[in-house]
């Protein structure tokens, strides 16, 4: 574990020095974050979002699996034959399908332009997000400037041979573009970085879905700039998985603008999810609602967390954290907690946290109209998830 | 058809029933009266399966079958049916899939073939019409934000499609206004036949001026005291439970 940090600092250097496809000052931000990361440590449980995961998995080639009640195949997501195209990430690059847009442009990551990079601002908590900024060989800049009725699709295809693949991905939204994004992980051991830079009055529609078998990993940390007026609504569905790990931070840089986010956490043998968001009201009269529904079988763990900062003079702010979460087996355990820290006047907040188990009287209800235990408890957990689900 | 004999059943820590029997045999109406908390919902939970009432001795035989042996939706499609006193709001499941769900759970325990969805569409609408259901009732998730008659007449609904053999009505008619009363009346009234029976527990003789029950029963304390025919319901109206202290 002690090793962690000088495996990445030692895939980085040796990046620095063999990659001739990194620009300069590309190869500057990547010295800078080796730098940043030989001054911190590994990620461990005295760490706030680490506290509820194991992160000695980020070494380990997976958890060990406990018997579940639960299905692992999602609650489906209606997408009205909106037209695919598929961006697919592999270890040789990525291809793209040929019904791409005009509108939209897609490069390779080290081609972005400089003027477009963003600098993220990591620390010892996210240890393990910088260390996707020294180490990312993957990944692609995404241009859109259109509103388009396509659904973009991220197919994460790489090789599961424990090795962990370090990929960052930028998409930047013109002003008034509009189109749908779908980031599908279903294979290979993935930390990647997403910078969604929305311009004004721009819409993205956006689903996370990491449905993982027990031995396979996934960090994400996704960060959305949102200028006035633009709209960012993302759905997640985090299922399974040794360890999942994700953080939603979301930058409002303008006013009027709307994040909105649904997060299905399933956690069904002995896996552990961390599922983080931080939402910044920097400006006024934003809105942003968080909806987060987390089931927990077997040993699993997942710890949900939900923070909203508000800004001295951020007023007119709006904002929802609703975290809601059932636990299944008497081994399984959840965290979770809403947060907020207002320094605004006239700011709107919600927020609640329940935890609990299925509840015992709609469940006899539906087996008392002939439906068996094991289907009632299909039927009340698909509709938790529903509600999670924009 | 049914057969309750000197049944003992607590819930939580109390012990509600104290020796009821009962017997119900095919095509007959049971109602039965009696004051609150006398274990009257107790008992339509015991025989539906509520997993947290207990029985301590006694049996119940149904259709020749130990019924406390079986799982709550194994009595279901058996043919037993509870409209409950308070039925629950299921947030997120509708109406219509869960009622098609239950039947075809009920069928396939039968051995039947499952209704498909334009089979199953054409029998409720068929039922909306027989039994005055608004459709758009059916729609929603499972009683949520339902009125209270409402959600009464979605129990007799439910029990429209299931067509059980058994049905208890827990205070179908509390709540009700005269016309969903006599709707709710009516679809009992449809439903009665030579082999097919109903337990019909109210606090009203009103209800049972459309549904006439063969018998009437007054459960107090845990047990049936007092059977007698239809008219021991007006009697009672009269007189209240006063009586049950001498
Ligand atoms: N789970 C439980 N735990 C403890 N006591 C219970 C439980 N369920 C019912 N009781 C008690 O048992 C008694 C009988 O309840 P029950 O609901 O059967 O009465 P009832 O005859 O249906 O009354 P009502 O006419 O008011 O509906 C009541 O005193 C009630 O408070
Ligand atoms: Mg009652």
């Amino acid at each position: 574990m002690a090793g962690l940090i000088t495996d990445w600092t030692t895939l980085a250097d040796d990046q620095l020095v063999n990659d001739s496809n990194l620009p300069d000052w590309l190869k500057a931000k990547k010295q800078q974050a080796v730098a940043q990361l030989k001054t911190l440590s590994v990620p461990s449980r005295k760490l706030e979002y680490w506290r509820y995961s194991d992160a000695n998995r980020l070494a380990l080639k997976g958890g060990e699996a406990s018997p579940s009640s639960l299905e692992s195949h999602p609650v489906s997501i209606a997408n009205d034959g909106v037209e695919q195209v598929v961006i697919k990430l592999n270890d040789n690059g990525f291809t793209v399908s040929d019904n791409c847009p005009g509108s939209v442009r897609i490069s390779p990551i080290n081609a972005i332009d400089e003027s477009r990079w963003l600098d993220l601002d990591m620390n010892q908590e996210t240890v393990a997000n910088l260390a996707n900024t020294a180490c990312f060989m993957h990944g692609v800049s995404v241009e859109c400037s259109a509103a388009l009725e396509v659904n973009l699709v991220f197919e994460y295809d790489y090789k599961f041979d424990e090795q962990w693949r370090y990929v960052r991905n930028q998409i930047n939204v013109d002003t008034g573009a509009q189109f749908s994004v779908e980031e599908r992980f279903n294979s290979g051991q993935v930390n990647v970085v997403n910078v969604y830079d929305l311009q004004r009055g721009s819409v993205v529609n956006r689903h996370q879905m990491a449905n993982l078998s027990d031995a396979q990993n996934l960090i994400s940390f996704n960060q959305f700039e949102l200028s006035a007026q633009a709209q960012l609504n993302s759905t997640n569905q985090h299922l399974g998985g040794s360890l999942q790990h994700h953080l939603h931070r979301v930058n409002f840089n303008g006013n009027q603008a709307v994040f909105k986010m649904g997060t299905v956490n399933k956690s069904i043998n002995n896996n552990n999810i961390a599922d983080l968001v931080e939402v910044n009201h920097n400006k006024k009269s934003n809105q942003s609602d968080v909806t987060h529904r987390s089931i927990a079988d077997g040993a699993s763990q997942i710890f949900t967390n939900a923070k909203a900062f508000v800004a001295v003079g951020a007023d007119e702010s709006e904002i929802e954290q609703d975290l809601k979460n059932i636990l299944l087996s008497p081994d399984a355990k959840i965290f979770s907690k809403p947060e907020l820290e207002v320094y605004a006047d006239e700011v709107v907040a919600a927020h609640g946290s329940t935890i609990g188990a299925l509840d015992d009287q709609s469940l006899f209800y539906l087996q008392s109209r002939g439906i068996d235990i094991k289907q009632a408890r299909a039927i009340m957990i698909e509709s938790f998830e529903q509600e999670a689900l924009l | 058809m049914l057969k309750i004999d000197n049944v003992y059943a607590s819930a939580g820590d109390k012990e509600i029933l104290k020796g009821l029997s009962l017997e119900v045999k095919s095509g007959e109406v049971h109602a039965i009266m009696g004051p609150n908390g006398a274990g009257k919902s107790t008992l339509g939970n015991l025989l539906a399966g509520m997993p947290y009432v207990q029985s301590q001795r006694g049996e119940v035989e149904y259709m020749g079958k130990d019924l406390l042996e079986l799982e709550p939706e194994e009595r279901a499609a058996e043919g037993v049916f509870l409209a409950f006193q308070y039925p629950v709001e299921i947030p997120g499941v509708n109406n219509m899939y869960f009622l098609r769900t239950a039947l075809n759970a009920q069928r396939k325990y039968r051995g039947e073939e499952p209704m498909d969805s334009a089979q199953f569409l054409r029998m409720v609408k068929q039922k909306i019409k027989d039994m005055n259901m608004r459709d758009d009732l059916l729609k929603r998730p499972v009683n949520v934000g339902f009125s209270g008659g409402e959600k009464k007449r979605n129990e007799v609904f439910q029990m429209g499609v299931l067509e059980p053999k058994l049905a208890i009505l827990d205070e179908t008619d509390s709540g009700l206004d005269i016309d969903a009363l006599k709707i709710v009346a009516d679809g009992v009234n449809q439903l009665r036949a030579p082999d097919r029976s109903f337990i019909i527990i109210t606090h009203y003789q009103r209800l049972l001026d459309y549904i006439k029950p063969d018998f009437v029963h007054v459960l107090a304390d845990g047990k049936i005291v007092k059977s007698g025919p239809k008219e021991l319901a007006l009697e009672l109206e009269e007189q209240g439970y006063g009586w049950l202290n001498n």
